[in-house]
């Protein structure tokens, strides 16, 4: 009935601009972000994490050696996408031997090709070799590949001790590093607001069981549990991993999300819901899960944060994905017995940093945006 | 009682069906050739009783326990309960140590935050604290090893990297626990920073919300004097939730230094546990998922009774 009235009105082409009852109040969600952009560090925090999937998704742009475009025997190609998934490589450049080398292999076996190039000519998976890249020495391998920013300093991060560039694996590493925080808090989110609503507005036995679940997984050391259930995977990948964090933390938004479906299920609105003879899974998704989305998806933003790190200190410990494995973390355990290659420590620990530091940010913006305690009491 | 059946009966069904046995693991990754034949195996799988499915091993497991006996490490063989007795003390010396200092160092840190409570300098340090709760431990680990095992390596700074102790250091036992002191520092600089920023902050905004009461107000205006407000009316007030924030830490004595004892090559129990999943080692595995589950309920346990002491409203008998 509200929305047929409020839909006329602007609708309705007699009534001037002005004089049309205008809303202050944009709904909950609009006034969060007002609040939220208000607040500068959570900002910084923001667009770091915006920046971040910026690089992820250009990663292949950024640093690689396929080519972003290239012309070779009259056709276009994006070799860059490989990066993405081994099977998007073009059959051509297998069929015609390029071997992975693009640059030599293009100019050789069609004079007429182009090709733009990635930012930076290095490979996260293999060290680029000596004239690869036209009159370019290969990357120094071990202790001798510290960054180098003078001229002609090829690797401005360094490499590691097989002579892989750094930044090349960071820059692919950060796929990696987000993706672990959407997907693990994802499973974890929607575990967590299952239970935790089932739970809070049928009560119960079914509240007995979903409580008591919660309790036991909540008692295992998550360490523990993360450390054993990587064990049990035959074959560790890094979905696989996701999955595993994604199963363990949970707990914290499952009881959340309890707490305030209980809370909400004897307001007003959804007493009137159920009056009006609608569907229990309907009033759940519809009438409060809106109302119940703000409590629950703070500590989802600082779980994305301590995904990324427990993700991170499972590759730093060897328990990651065999690799190949861009992970940030990874790079950090090939650091670990070479103690004076300062750099593999410095660069990725201040990128894990950063991240972790920023959905903190985030997190800390939100929930003094969306809790009204906090809210009136930041005056 | 029934939250810690379950969870053993988890974990134990999980270790049991993990890839590769206690026998397999470890003799046939270091040498092919002392690979045991099949019916050596089998005598063997027989003396464990890992001839048996998983769950009429774990009754056993658990009528054992019952009893008090752990049951015996596979690749280490000893007893369990002996191999964990060898490792509480260094896990205890650190956590314990670093558990110390974070409340020692966080509760002065809260109660300044909240004393300044929105002034530049407060802010500053809030933010710093802020920032050091985001930072990695492994990182953290890695940059102070850096720092005081390579780049100092040579001068009076210099710290050992690994391990607890060193060899060729004096006989007496003040040149022993000097030197376990030197090894870990930096294990417990690693562990104590996290939560003594994690803590302050916690502190700090607990005062907050304890400051906006109507109690605090009538304390001003009867006019008491700003710390005897602080200490007196405020921060008894914010013992209750700092109570049971003490009581879940405790789990964290025996559990929480898995990283830092692997990073650091410190003898502890989070390394056991570590060792032991790697070499499939069952016993070993269920003896410490089993310390680690009692300890977290006792904790929990513990937190609701210091919950009556703190907060008289608050009785055991309802």
């Amino acid at each position: 009935m509200s929305s047929r009235t409020s839909g006329g009105f602007s609708a309705n082409p007699h009534l001037p601009a002005s004089h049309t009852p205008m809303s202050t109040s944009g709904g909950f969600w609009v006034e969060a972000w007002h609040r939220f952009r208000r607040k500068p560090l959570a900002m910084i925090g923001f667009l770091f994490v915006i920046t971040l999937v910026g690089i992820a998704m250009f990663a292949p742009a950024i640093a690689g050696t396929k080519p972003v475009i290239c012309r070779y025997k009259g056709r276009l190609y994006v070799p860059c996408l490989a990066y993405f998934d081994r099977r998007l490589e073009p059959a051509i450049f297998s069929t015609d031997k390029f071997r992975g080398t693009y640059p030599a292999n293009l100019t050789q076996k069609d004079p007429a090709s182009w090709a733009i190039w990635p930012l930076v000519f290095q490979d996260p998976y293999r060290a680029v070799r000596d004239n690869e890249w036209p009159g370019r020495p290969a990357n120094p391998a071990r202790d001798e590949g510290q960054p180098n920013w003078s001229r002609g300093g090829w690797n401005l991060l360094g490499t590691d001790q097989y002579g892989v560039d750094v930044l090349a694996k960071m820059v692919h590493g950060t796929t990696i590093a987000l993706m672990v925080g959407f997907v693990s808090m994802g499973l974890a989110g929607t575990i967590g607001l299952i239970v935790g609503a089932a739970s809070g507005y049928f009560g119960g036995w079914i509240d007995l069981v979903a409580s008591r679940i919660t309790e036991v997984v909540m008692c295992i050391p998550t360490l523990v549990l993360i450390l054993a259930l990587v064990a049990f995977v035959e074959k560790p990948t890094i979905w696989k991993t996701m999955a595993i964090i994604g199963m363990t933390s949970w707990t914290g938004i499952a009881r959340l999300a309890r707490g305030e479906f209980l809370r909400l299920r004897s307001s007003e609105f959804v007493i009137a819901a159920q009056a009006a003879g609608v569907g229990p899974l309907r009033i759940m998704l519809r009438h409060i899960l809106p109302n119940a989305l703000a409590p629950v998806l703070v500590p989802i933003t600082f779980g994305i944060a301590s995904a990324i790190l427990i993700e991170s200190s499972l590759s730093f410990l060897g328990f990651g994905s065999p690799p190949p494995n861009a992970s940030w973390g990874a790079l950090l355990n090939d650091a670990r017995s070479n103690l004076s290659m300062w750099w593999l420590v410095a660069f990725p620990g201040t990128a894990i940093f950063l991240t972790v530091l920023s959905y903190n940010l985030v997190g800390e913006g939100l929930q003094e945006a969306t809790d009204p305690r906090l809210r009136d009491a930041r005056k | 009682m029934l939250t810690l059946f379950v969870i053993t009966w988890i974990v134990y069904g999980l270790t049991r069906n993990m890839p590769g046995t206690p026998l397999t693991v470890t003799l046939g990754e270091t040498d092919p050739s002392r690979k045991l034949n099949p019916a050596d195996i089998e005598r063997m799988k027989k003396a464990y009783g890992l001839d048996k499915p998983w769950y009429e091993a774990y009754c056993i497991w658990l009528g054992n326990v019952v009893q008090g006996d752990l049951g015996r490490s596979i690749s280490r063989k000893q007893p369990v309960a002996t191999l964990i007795g060898e490792r509480i003390g260094p896990t205890l010396a650190l956590s314990g140590a670093a558990l110390l200092l974070t409340w020692t160092l966080a509760i002065p840190l809260g109660l300044y935050a909240s004393a300044r409570s929105g002034s530049p300098d407060e802010r500053a340090v809030g933010l710093l604290l802020f920032v050091l709760y985001s930072f990695p431990t492994f990182v953290a680990a890695l940059f102070l090893q850096i720092i005081f095992a390579v780049w100092l390596r040579g001068t009076a700074w210099e710290l050992p990297l690994f391990g607890m102790s060193g060899d060729g250091v004096g006989t007496g036992w003040w040149h022993r626990v000097a030197d376990i002191a030197r090894h870990a520092i930096l294990p417990i600089t690693v562990q104590t920073y996290g939560g003594l920023a994690w803590y302050s902050r916690f502190i700090h905004s607990t005062m907050e919300e304890v400051v906006r009461q109507d109690y605090i107000r009538t304390a001003r205006a009867k006019g008491a004097g700003e710390y005897r407000v602080l200490f007196h009316h405020a921060f008894r007030n914010t013992l209750i939730p700092l109570v049971t924030l003490l009581g879940l830490s405790l789990p964290g004595l025996l559990s929480g230094s898995v990283i830092v004892e692997q990073i650091f090559t410190w003898p502890g129990m989070g390394r056991l546990f570590f060792e032991s999943i790697r070499e499939r080692d069952y016993p070993t595995i269920m003896g410490l998922t089993l310390l680690f589950s009692v300890l977290t309920l006792a904790g929990q346990l513990l937190a609701d009774l210091l919950y009556c002491m703190v907060d008289p409203r608050v009785s055991v008998d309802s």
